[in-house]
């Protein structure tokens, strides 16, 4: 950093042609440290917010850095209804060959989510021998749908992450219900 | 289906055309099927034209004075196409196409 505004100081007082030059060469060279993973994601983080479900929304701590982001899901139906959850995703220098890396930073009683965070989306599993892992076809847009629909349609109780919760459901579903909306409530406090 | 359907009204105004109508309908059908051959043009891994360089080379200067590896295409048995640059790193870690889920195996290369 001090080296460039240095060089931005300098600029002024250089004669003409050698300003153009100076510029265009380091120009050139910032072009050349784009890494292939920011170049996707101008596309994708746009793509993204073009295709936001209603019960989406994307927050940005640093608008020029598009690999880390806060993805706010609020479902609109089931048993999460009436809560707020937070997650954190990151996208690796290795994006789009490793899927991004996400973490719930919400608590929350849920089969797929435990309570440190941890997230068991099929489409985030780097090493997978099907169809629903990972793979460089698919984009940010896909991950917050994935996101999004843990809480609808890919919630899954048949291979849980939270076991305590899965079996609290197949037991009792009016007791998981109450858990959920038990969590919900202490998050607002 | 539809070729019934347009026979009540070709009967209305011109009684003997009918036969040439069928045709333009199969038309219709190819027009379909080119569109979707130029998706495929497209490297699904980094979204751009497979007959350019892949994003990866396209970051480099391209002009070495040493004669570097062209950035070519390749053609997996399942008939997908992508970047060799592109698909040589996906298939280290997970040996399928990541379109169509088969194995990959090369069918040809080239541009
Ligand atoms: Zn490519
Ligand atoms: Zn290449
Ligand atoms: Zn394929």
């Amino acid at each position: 950093m001090i080296t460039l505004n240095r060089k931005l100081k300098k600029e002024p007082i250089a004669p003409e042609p050698t300003n153009t030059m100076n510029g265009l060469t380091s120009n050139e060279s910032m072009v050349r440290r784009i890494s292939v993973r920011d170049k996707l994601l101008i596309k994708e983080v746009q793509e993204m917010n073009e295709n936001l479900p209603a019960t989406c929304s994307v927050h940005f701590e640093d608008p020029n850095m598009l690999s880390e982001f806060l993805l706010t899901v609020t479902p609109d139906e089931g048993f999460w209804q009436g809560g707020k959850f937070k997650f954190s995703v990151f996208v690796t220098d290795d994006y789009n060959m490793a899927p991004p890396r996400v973490k719930c930073l919400t608590r929350l009683w849920h089969p797929n989510i435990n309570v440190d965070g941890d997230v068991c989306l099929s489409l985030l599993r780097q090493t997978s021998i099907d169809e629903h892992g990972w793979a460089p076809t698919r984009r940010l847009k896909d991950v917050v749908w994935g996101l999004n629909a843990l809480f609808t349609d890919l919630l899954n109780f048949e291979d849980p992450l939270n076991i305590e919760a899965a079996e609290m459901y197949n037991k009792n579903k009016t007791e998981f219900q109450a858990k959920v909306q038990e969590y919900i409530a202490k998050g607002k406090r | 289906m539809s070729g019934e359907d347009c026979d009540p009204m070709d009967r209305g105004e011109n009684d003997g055309q009918k036969p040439d109508k069928m045709f333009t309908l199969k038309k219709w059908n190819a027009v379909a099927m080119w569109s979707w051959d130029v998706e495929c043009d497209t490297c699904a891994i980094c979204r751009v034209q497979v007959m350019d360089a892949c994003l990866r080379c396209q970051g480099e200067s391209k002009k070495d004075s040493y004669g570097k590896q062209d950035c070519v295409v390749v053609w997996g048995e399942c008939n997908h196409s992508f970047h060799f640059c592109c698909m040589s790193l996906w298939v280290k870690q997970n040996n399928r196409c990541p379109l169509c889920q088969q194995e990959w195996s090369i069918q040809r290369m080239g541009k």
